[in-house]
């Protein structure tokens, strides 16, 4: 086991280089460049730059070196300093930025991710075990109707409902008043009240597809040799649900909450945009629209080491949970 | 037991959404009652200005000097007939408030210095010429060659250090001559010798403290105005620089303090620091609001400057309103939406928004307020002249396809579709009112004709394909007029819609999107045929990019801009009206009068009514500027960049009424 987990924790350095050049080179792909962005956005507010601005700025940031002078500079940066560069719109180190974002952004995906699991699990055991019956179809019409439903057209829903009944569109985490203020009872209300929308909005995508994935593996397990066993002997059904059925059928789930790490690291984006959400998300997409290249690259490669991380962390986690797998992996 | 289940589920879903409505009710009144309670506690002030005698100050200031902490509004004002006395558009204000103002981010720099922006000489109201702002007068000698400006005594930075000549003198010769902040030294500082159309730079020396001298060689009539437009801000704090750049510090040192700063290199951290300065809390300004935190923050915000020049005719030190609060909106729609929420007292918007602000004017509690803009069309489209095919060039350059395309089109119908018929059917032409009008341009060109465009094409020697469909050149081969839109900027719907009017014609049409980077580069690399785009111009002696080509800018001219900018050694060699329109520019540059000025302006201006080098189909659309009912002394005034849009209306004037 341990063996094993060193081997794939090495594999993960090349990966993670490769993936980083690959990102590198991507981002620079379209035309342009960033300065060429930036002096058009400067041109429609009347700001004329001139052939000889542009160059100083390429000049300046370095834009002028071919790629592979750019991403190396920028790796060896990262890898002897931890320095992830310099992010060109900002003007400042892009570890400032990310950490500026990160708190939100966690607490955001957070609570999203609680009210995904604390929503999805129940109602998945509830609709397989009342297969067929109302709440059944209740609860999967709804699923399959918020899996259909795009994100960002479910959050311009509830702000459309928030605005025409509240005169307010809920923009943002916070009302006017606490933004600035220090983290009182107060804020944190005023925070709670503003994450219902976001959390809602994010969570329910994922919300759907638990429940499916949750009533699907209960209705495999409940028909299981040993759940019958388990009635013959008369222990009582709830026991048998949760202890037997239940922890047999959480194992997908339990294997892909690894990859939410990722998720919980760089928030959404659509989502955040649409509601003026201050985290990560729509920081990155800007950044990644004006080829502000160390910003998009370092937030890319720190999204493709939380999804190599998180892999890893799920298969311990399905190690542990289930025995099966941990037979097997003994026996290699 | 499994129905106990489901009733439990039940009750508690239920639950769960009442709690969010309930809640989500909560902010509703919570919003209001944070607002009933900034009224309550800025109500005082007009109580105290109204009854008691005019407080001369701001009630926030006025606690700070009470403290202690600041000395009394006399002695950071500039002496008593040096202190400007700004008119207010409605009535007296109120002092106290916030203006919420939603940007974009560091980005949107540009809207907010507008709506602060103090010039050395400012515009007046109806945007022809200048008047004296920062600067207290100037003196002009017969020839033009001399310029005093004279400052305020007693003016004060927004740190308290007196502002004088030498600050003027500090800017020229250290920021300006050395270029520090990314820009060459501005075009206003040169004159232009008439005979051998040499350019010498300005020699400007301090005369006293509150006096510099501008000294020309050759004559220059439109310094102040183009001062006021290349260069507003033709001072700086010398104090505050002498610590930061490298020149005074050394490179070293300069270096550490851009890192404190949060950059890499000197060059940018000389650019933002001396250009884009009034995002940094530590550079002092003359400005009425100032920086108080950083610009990345969710909130940004800039706060009355206690040592601002100017008073309302009561003797009142402005600004009235105490804050200006950005807060960051990740898209433009936000700013709509909080607009129609009144959550924003005054707010600037396209055209565009028109009709869903107006819908929701009385509900959100504030008015529309229409501006005047010098744009030449709502809708139109230019030809490069200089495009790379020679066949399409010799096309473009030809007056007969400039007139054909102008006849295929409904504009009535277009102005209909695209403006809601508030851009009625007109050419491209300079709007009634503004400098050069031209009696009867708007008409030129304006009957939808097609059998006329037809006959035009036929003239021209366009012949058709088999099929008879579309048109090809007079040797057979393909034709087709690629626009390109630049996304998002450029009217989509507009695009279709002409596309039809041409397709109608016989003319085969196709359409790229390109982002504004691109679009930006395309231009440059001359690859962009046909441009949906517009021209604004105020007056072309002010500003002659646009109509003018000096440089590459405007799609029309294309190429003919690199020829002049690179001094003939790359682009295309102006010819015929065009190589016109740049002696006459020359011969305006060189102008001793500013009668002279107008002559050439004209010149200008009937050349392009003659070529039509700018396609319109409708009239020019207003610029909307976004009130809420409780905030004064916001006028409808003309929306352009030369007189910086809501800048032009005076912000710090701007008060919110209890």
């Amino acid at each position: 086991m341990l063996r094993y987990m060193l081997r794939r924790t090495l594999i993960m350095v090349p990966v993670t280089l490769f993936v980083s050049m690959i990102v590198f080179i991507i981002i620079q792909l379209p035309p342009g460049d960033f300065v060429s962005g930036y002096a058009a956005k400067m041109a429609t507010s009347g700001e004329i730059m001139d052939e000889q601005a542009m160059a100083l700025l390429r000049e300046s940031y370095g834009l002028d070196k071919p790629w592979y002078v750019q991403y190396f500079t920028w790796i060896i940066g990262i890898l002897t300093e931890g320095d992830f560069g310099y992010s060109l719109s900002y003007n400042r180190p892009v570890s400032d930025i990310i950490g500026q974002y990160m708190g939100i952004t966690i607490i955001v995906s957070l609570v999203s991710m609680v009210f995904t699991y604390v929503v999805a699990i129940p109602i998945g055991i509830l609709s397989a075990v009342k297969q067929y019956s109302f709440f059944d179809y209740l609860a999967t019409g709804f699923g399959f109707l918020g899996m259909a439903t795009p994100n960002f057209l479910l959050a311009i829903i509830l702000m459309f409902i928030s605005f025409q009944w509240w005169g307010d569109p809920m923009l943002g985490l916070f009302s006017a008043e606490f933004t600035d203020a220090p983290w009182t009872a107060a804020k944190w209300m005023d925070l709670f009240k503003h994450m219902i929308i976001p959390v809602i909005v994010i969570g329910t995508s994922n919300t759907c597809e638990l429940i499916r994935v949750m009533r699907g593996q209960m209705l495999d397990e409940m028909t299981k040799p040993h759940i019958l066993t388990a009635r013959a002997k008369g222990l009582p059904e709830w026991r048998i649900l949760l202890k037997y059925s239940a922890r047999a059928a959480i194992n997908p789930i339990v294997s892909t909450i690894g990859w939410s790490l990722t998720t919980i690291f760089t928030g959404s984006t659509i989502t955040a945009i649409v509601l003026n959400l201050p985290t990560q998300g729509p920081v990155m997409h800007k950044a990644l629209l004006s080829q502000d290249m160390y910003l998009a690259g370092s937030w890319l490669l720190l999204m493709a080491v939380f999804t190599l991380l998180g892999t890893l962390i799920s298969d311990i986690l399905l190690a542990w949970l289930d025995p099966r797998i941990r037979m097997t992996r003994k026996g290699t | 037991m499994a129905k106990k289940w489901v009733l439990c589920f039940m009750v508690v879903l239920m639950a769960a959404s009442l709690l969010a409505a309930c809640t989500s009710n909560n902010s509703g009144s919570n919003g209001n009652k944070g607002n009933n309670g900034a009224n309550a506690e800025q109500s005082p002030s007009p109580a105290a200005t109204v009854k008691a005698e005019i407080a001369p100050e701001a009630p926030m200031l006025a606690e700070l000097v009470k403290a202690g902490t600041l000395k009394p509004v006399e002695e950071r004002m500039p002496v008593k007939e040096d202190i400007m006395i700004e008119p207010v558009f409605e009535e007296i204000g109120q002092y106290g408030g916030e203006w919420n103002f939603p940007w974009n981010g560091p980005d949107d720099k540009w809207g907010i210095s507008m709506a602060t922006e103090e010039a050395m000489f400012r515009f007046k109201e109806d945007g022809t010429s200048v008047e004296p702002n920062v600067a207290k007068g100037y003196d002009v000698n017969a020839d033009a060659t001399e310029y005093k400006i004279y400052l305020r005594q007693g003016m004060k930075w927004s740190d308290g250090v007196p502002f004088t000549a030498d600050d003027v003198i500090f800017y020229w010769e250290h920021m300006l001559i050395p270029e520090t902040f990314g820009k060459a030294l501005y075009d206003c500082y040169y004159s232009v010798n008439p005979v051998t159309g040499e350019k010498t730079r300005a020699e400007i020396v301090k005369v006293d403290d509150y006096t510099v001298k501008v000294t020309f060689k050759d004559p220059s009539v439109l310094f102040l105005e183009r001062l006021a437009i290349d260069n507003k801000w033709f001072f700086a704090p010398a104090h505050y620089y002498k610590t930061i750049l490298p020149e005074f510090i050394g490179e070293e040192a300069a270096l550490a303090k851009a890192k404190e700063y949060g950059f890499e290199d000197l060059k940018n951290f000389g650019i933002w620091t001396g250009y884009y300065y009034w995002l940094y809390p530590q550079r002092p300004t003359l400005r009425a609001w100032v920086a108080k935190n950083d610009m990345n923050s969710d909130r940004f915000i800039m706060e009355r400057n206690p040592y601002y020049f100017k008073t309302d005719s009561e003797g009142q030190q402005l600004p009235y309103m105490d804050r200006i609060v950005l807060t960051k909106m990740q898209d433009k729609s936000h700013k709509l939406l909080e607009t129609m929420a009144g959550h924003v007292e005054v707010g600037s918007f396209d055209f565009t928004d028109y009709t869903v602000l107006k819908e929701n004017e009385a509900k959100g509690n504030y008015r529309v307020i229409p501006w005047s803009t010098p744009n030449w069309s709502s809708t139109g489209v230019q030809l490069n002249q200089t495009t790379e095919d020679p066949k399409l060039r010799a096309l473009f350059q030809d007056i007969r396809f400039r007139e054909a395309l102008s006849l295929a089109a409904d504009r009535k119908e277009i102005s209909e579709i695209i403006t809601n018929g508030l851009g009625e059917a007109s050419q491209a032409s300079i709007q009634k009112g503004l400098p050069n009008y031209q009696e009867g341009w708007s008409n030129q060109w304006t009957a939808y004709d097609t059998d006329g465009a037809a006959k035009l094409l036929d003239e021209i020697g366009l012949k058709w394909d088999a099929a008879h469909k579309y048109r090809t050149f007079a040797d057979g081969s393909d034709l087709t007029l690629t626009i390109y839109r630049e996304d998002p900027s450029d009217n989509e719907k507009f695009i279709e819609l002409i596309r039809k009017y041409y397709e109608g014609v016989g003319l085969k049409t196709d359409v790229k999107i390109v982002d504004q980077g691109s679009f930006f580069d395309l231009k440059y690399a001359n690859k962009i045929p046909v441009t949906v785009k517009t021209v604004s111009v105020l007056n072309v002696a002010f500003r002659p990019d646009e109509l003018v080509p000096l440089r590459v800018i405007t799609p029309w001219f294309g190429h003919y801009g690199l020829y002049t900018s690179s001094q003939g050694k790359e682009g295309v060699k102006p010819e015929g009206d065009v190589a016109k329109i740049l002696e006459d520019w020359d011969k305006l540059k060189a102008a001793k009068t500013k009668e002279e000025v107008q002559k050439w302006t004209d010149d200008i201006i009937k050349l392009h009514q003659k070529n039509q080098w700018v396609i319109g189909y409708t009239a020019p659309t207003p610029g909307l500027v976004v009130a809420r009912n409780d905030v004064r002394n916001v006028p409808s005034l003309i929306a352009s960049d030369e007189t910086r849009y809501i800048g032009h209306a005076h912000p710090a004037q701007f008060f919110i009424k209890k």
